[in-house]
């Protein structure tokens, strides 16, 4: 599978109502993923996810067109916290937590969806994972 | 380096002058199964002198005991806080009890005395709160100061019960996200949960305790305590023991004493433990050999919540390790509720203090019981449960008529047909009163009618709760269906009214 990045699209309320997704991808012609997408009339945010080795023109193209660009962080462990049990691995639907040889729980926060999931926060025993708000809301 | 002739044994005495010498052999429980696997039992019996063990799980049956040296004036106290969790007073003026699972008047399900625990071994400062009635030797009724872990006089941890051997596997058969503690538990199956440290259990490298008992020397927290009995619900016939330790909190560290919160069941503390087992003999050797593929334990359904909860299977310690479980034929991953990577460190840990000559094996004046049992609570009241009020369903099937339902209601004189598939499952119900409605609107069709939304109970519900459900959704009956959705009877609150009028 090609490498993938994440990029999390920030929409205003000046420009959510254009179709800037699809003039990037029809102007490009490099297809994009939506991971998630939490908008409405106001704006919003669109998770994507685009190919790596493409990561730099896509970025450019949507802030030409006025869209906020960011590599989110979606969610924060708190690894003074964590005492690696586990709780939270089996509760991933992306299998973004794993365990290393020496048992060690291991996030990758690329492949961790954040908010619209949180299955995790609120069993984690030592209350070490935070999700990441992106506080998209009036901020242009 | 003389070696004990085959037979004669070591002694703890002899392995203590090897230790006070730097002679002592220290395998961790894992570095031991590898020996024994490359090199068989009788060379690592001659050549290893003890093998350490650790697990770090949530041991709820945790508390510490403290006390607070005396109040001018002096103070009989009757109710505690300690940052707002109430803490018991079993004894004599300022002597107190912080249960592990009580939680915080302020901050309920997320600081407890768990948290307190690890805040005060951490060096924290925490605040005390205290009432009392007030005595002609002890005037004071109230109390409010400050303290921190050196202002004590003691600071012991005394937990009943620790260190399980080894743990059920967890699953929810449910609808519903269940919070247990063990865990989080998805709907239908979608996860597991598991707990203990499998071959590197302190207990499981002794399963006949033949080295364990009244004052044996442990790590505890990170510093050194004791074994004062079997813990409660010792149960050894099912390989459930567990261990009562003591130990001095002012020598442990919170990286092995953390306070935890379990969602909508409470908090507790996990507990750091790890056992030296003296290889005194071939047999002792033998039993530290125990391989994870060795320990089986059972799948449990914890969306039946009675004390009896369904087995859905077995699972050997191994598998869960391994992250993957099969439960109702389809493989769903499977959580380790404590800490695995704790655990090796505690083995580690004590097995360099062994080598460094920081700690000395101590013989148990008392080995643990292997005979004791763990009886159910008796019960003097009787509780009564939906299968034993259940009844016959009158049942039809999605594609009849509605006259043939209506005629069914009226022959059997009943308010509620159950609609159900081919393999009667539930699908539905129809009351009199949907039937009743449909012709007055003129509607013809049964799909039309059905409530398709369907609460139901499960036949080893408590009636209680069954009736909770009906008041709660302004219904007089629920359909009966087992685990699998099929529909086993009905209940009506004209049952329960009966049940309750005798």
């Amino acid at each position: 599978m090609k490498k993938m990045d994440r990029i999390l699209l920030r929409f205003s309320e000046e420009n959510v109502e254009e179709p800037i997704t699809a003039q990037v991808i029809l102007e490009l012609g490099i297809p994009i993923r939506i991971v998630t997408a939490t908008i409405d009339s106001h704006g919003g945010d669109i998770l994507v996810e685009v190919p790596a080795v493409h990561v730099e023109e896509i970025v450019k193209a949507f802030r030409d067109k006025g869209v906020v660009v960011t590599f989110p962080k979606l969610i924060d462990v708190d690894c003074d916290k964590c005492f690696d049990c586990g709780a939270c691995y089996a509760l991933c639907p992306v299998d973004a937590i794993s365990f290393d040889e020496d048992y060690s729980v291991v996030f990758d926060e690329k492949t961790c969806i954040g908010s619209p999931c949180g299955l995790c926060v609120n069993a984690c025993p030592a209350r070490a994972i935070r999700l990441v708000e992106q506080h998209s809301r009036n901020q242009k | 380096m003389v070696i004990s002739k085959k037979g004669n044994g070591r002694t703890i005495a002899k392995i203590n002058q090897k230790i006070k010498t730097g002679d002592a052999q220290v395998l961790t429980a894992e570095e031991m199964k590898k020996l024994v696997a490359s090199s068989g039992v009788e060379v690592a019996y001659k050549e290893v002198d003890v093998v350490t063990t650790g697990t770090f799980g949530a041991m709820c049956s945790s508390g510490a005991v403290i006390n607070l040296g005396h109040a001018d004036p002096p103070i009989k106290i009757q109710r505690a806080w300690l940052n707002d969790v109430e803490v018991s007073h079993p004894g004599a003026a300022v002597d107190l009890y912080i249960g592990a699972t009580m939680m915080s008047d302020t901050q309920p399900f997320e600081y407890g005395g768990g948290h307190l625990i690890e805040d005060l071994i951490a060096g924290k400062e925490v605040e005390v709160r205290a009432t009392a009635y007030g005595t002609d030797c002890y005037p004071r009724t109230k109390l409010n100061t400050t303290i921190t872990k050196d202002d004590l006089n003691q600071f012991y941890l005394l937990n009943f019960r620790n260190c399980y051997q080894r743990y059920v596997c967890a699953t929810n058969s449910r609808d519903e996200i269940i919070y247990t503690y063990m865990g989080k538990l998805l709907p239908r199956f979608k996860n597991a949960t598991y707990s203990g440290a499998g071959a590197l259990n302190p207990l499981m490298n002794d399963p006949d305790y033949e080295t364990i008992g009244v004052g044996t020397r442990i790590f505890l927290g990170g510093g050194q305590g004791y074994v004062i009995g079997e813990g409660t619900q010792h149960d050894p016939n099912s390989r459930f023991g567990t261990i009562m330790v003591r130990g001095d909190c002012k020598t442990m560290s919170s990286e092995f004493i953390r306070g935890a919160a379990f969602t909508k069941y409470g908090t507790t503390l996990y507990v750091g433990i790890g056992v030296p087992i003296p290889i005194l003999n071939e047999g002792v050797a033998k039993k530290t050999a125990l391989l994870d593929e060795e320990i089986f334990t059972d799948i449990i359904d914890y969306g039946v919540p009675r004390r009896g909860r369904p087995k859905l299977g077995k699972i050997n310690y191994k598998e869960l390790k391994s992250g993957k479980v099969t439960v109702n034929g389809n493989r769903i991953k499977v959580s380790s509720l404590s800490s695995l990577k704790k655990a090796r460190k505690i083995a580690e840990t004590l097995k360099t203090w062994i080598a460094n000559a920081q700690f000395y094996l101590s013989a148990p004046a008392e080995n643990l019981p292997t005979d004791s049992v763990c009886n159910p609570m008796r019960q003097t009241e009787e509780i009564a449960f939906v299968n034993g009020v259940t009844h016959a369903a009158v049942t039809c099937r999605d594609d009849e008529d509605i006259e043939a339902v209506a005629q069914r209601i009226i022959s059997k004189s009943v308010n509620h047909v159950v609609v159900i598939n081919k393999q009667g499952e539930i699908k539905g119900i129809v009351t009199s009163w949907d039937v009743t409605r449909a012709v007055a609107e003129g509607k013809n069709r049964l799909d039309d009618i059905i409530t398709k939304k369907v609460v139901t109970a499960r036949p080893e519900e408590t009636l209680e709760a069954a009736s909770r459900k009906m008041a709660q959704h302004h219904i007089s009956a629920l359909p009966v269906v087992d685990r699998d959705k099929k529909v086993v009877g009905l209940i009506t609150s004209e049952d329960i009214a009966k049940l309750r009028g005798r």
